[in-house]
């Protein structure tokens, strides 16, 4: 597995993109939750009862550095399926959708625009952010473990 | 003329039930509220009492909706540090607005804080809104049968309470505080107005911590 790791990540370009990645969701994800605020001051802060919520966006966020890069690597050196790559963008996307849209600004847009479907979808992804967020880190674990398998099989062909 | 006298007769009746109808409906609409009471560029008038010395320099304005789980952040973690540094000292006061747009229960829930203001239990209600929310919206936890329970755990008078809530009496204040939101630029819940003596107003939005509240306050003092 460090073989692996080392194989993608020693590259720089690969890396870059797994920091680029990792940086903007976590970011994005932590605006939109309310750990972060920009305005009237930056500042930080996890309330308590919100910690759950903080660590799946990091572990989400992660995992998604890892996943979407391997995946880029493997498509581009062995010319494969892009079946896993796709599992990797489903998985970050439901996972950043969860909770997005609850009582801020992105809830207030949804629901302003699409009236009471707009409020029944935000309700669903805010009722049921934790769970979404658990399933969409379930999807990038497996897609990172085959990922690693695939990567493992391909290299010994390849080299 | 047996006809004639039957349509009149008809057109009698029918004007006299429209001027009923439309004597209950105002009867509805009518209830005991300043309405120059301004704070800043927002109309406060049909939000909350005012939470502390109405003569406070400082008025902390809450736009919120009681099935918002950030509001309910707040309200555990921030609103009692401003309670017990602003409001129980008298350096501010606080008005509830409701920005009730997340789900179905939240006009009805903001309706029923109304209801309880009525035997003066506005703040009382409001808290106890606060303390049950449950982390889902529209599960119930905030629909008709439960928002008489809590007004019936507070002791309050069922019957007056039950034809407040069921006539939908305060329905309209309820959309005049949402458009109140709306037109100051809210955009979501919690969201925030401090305004000072000077009509200065500072927004913030969101559940943010005590230390910006502080900071703009002590500023402002």
């Amino acid at each position: 597995m460090l073989e692996i790791f080392k194989l993608v990540f020693f590259n720089y370009k690969f890396f870059t993109l797994s920091v680029i990645i990792f940086s903007s969701m976590v970011i994005t994800l932590l605006l939109i939750s309310e750990f972060i605020f920009l305005e009237p001051y930056f500042v930080t802060h996890i309330p308590s009862g919100s910690e759950l919520g903080f660590i799946l966006i990091v572990v989400l966020s992660t995992l998604s550095a890892l996943v979407i890069p391997m995946n880029i690597f493997r498509i581009s050196h062995f010319k494969n399926s892009k079946q896993k790559i796709s599992g990797s963008i489903f998985g970050s996307i439901i996972g950043s959708a969860a909770g997005a849209c609850s009582c801020g600004p992105i809830g207030f847009a949804v629901i302003s625009t699409f009236g009471s479907v707009g409020a029944t979808a935000t309700a669903f992804l805010t009722n049921y952010e934790i769970p979404i967020r658990i399933f969409a880190i379930l999807i990038l674990f497996i897609t990172y473990f085959t990922t690693i398998k695939s990567l493992k099989t391909e290299c010994k062909v390849s080299f | 003329m047996n006809k004639k006298g039957g349509i009149l007769g008809i057109i009698v009746i029918s004007i006299i039930i429209v001027i009923v109808a439309s004597m209950s409906s105002s009867n509805n609409e009518t209830f005991d509220v300043d309405m120059t009471r301004t704070h800043g560029s927002i109309s406060t008038a049909l939000g909350s009492p005012i939470l502390g010395d109405p003569l406070a320099p400082i008025t902390i304005v809450e736009f919120g909706d009681y099935q918002c789980h950030q509001c309910y952040n707040w309200f555990h973690n921030t609103k009692p540090m401003i309670m017990r540094d602003y409001i129980e000292t008298g350096k501010a006061n606080l008005v509830f607005v409701d920005f009730a747009f997340l789900g179905k229960d939240s006009p009805k829930a903001a309706q029923a804080t109304y209801c309880a203001d009525d035997q003066n239990m506005y703040w009382e209600y409001h808290n106890s809104l606060y303390n049950s929310q449950e982390s889902k919206i529209d599960s119930g936890w905030a629909n008709s049968e439960r928002l008489k329970a809590f007004a019936f755990n507070l002791n309050l008078d069922m019957e007056l309470f039950n034809e407040c809530l069921d006539s939908e009496k305060y329905s309209k204040r309820v959309q005049y505080n949402s458009q109140q939101a709306r037109d100051n630029g809210v955009r979501g819940t919690p969201g925030f107005f401090i305004v000072d003596s000077d009509y200065n107003q500072t927004q913030i939005g969101g559940a943010q911590p005590f230390s910006v509240f502080q900071k703009i306050l002590d500023s402002m003092i």
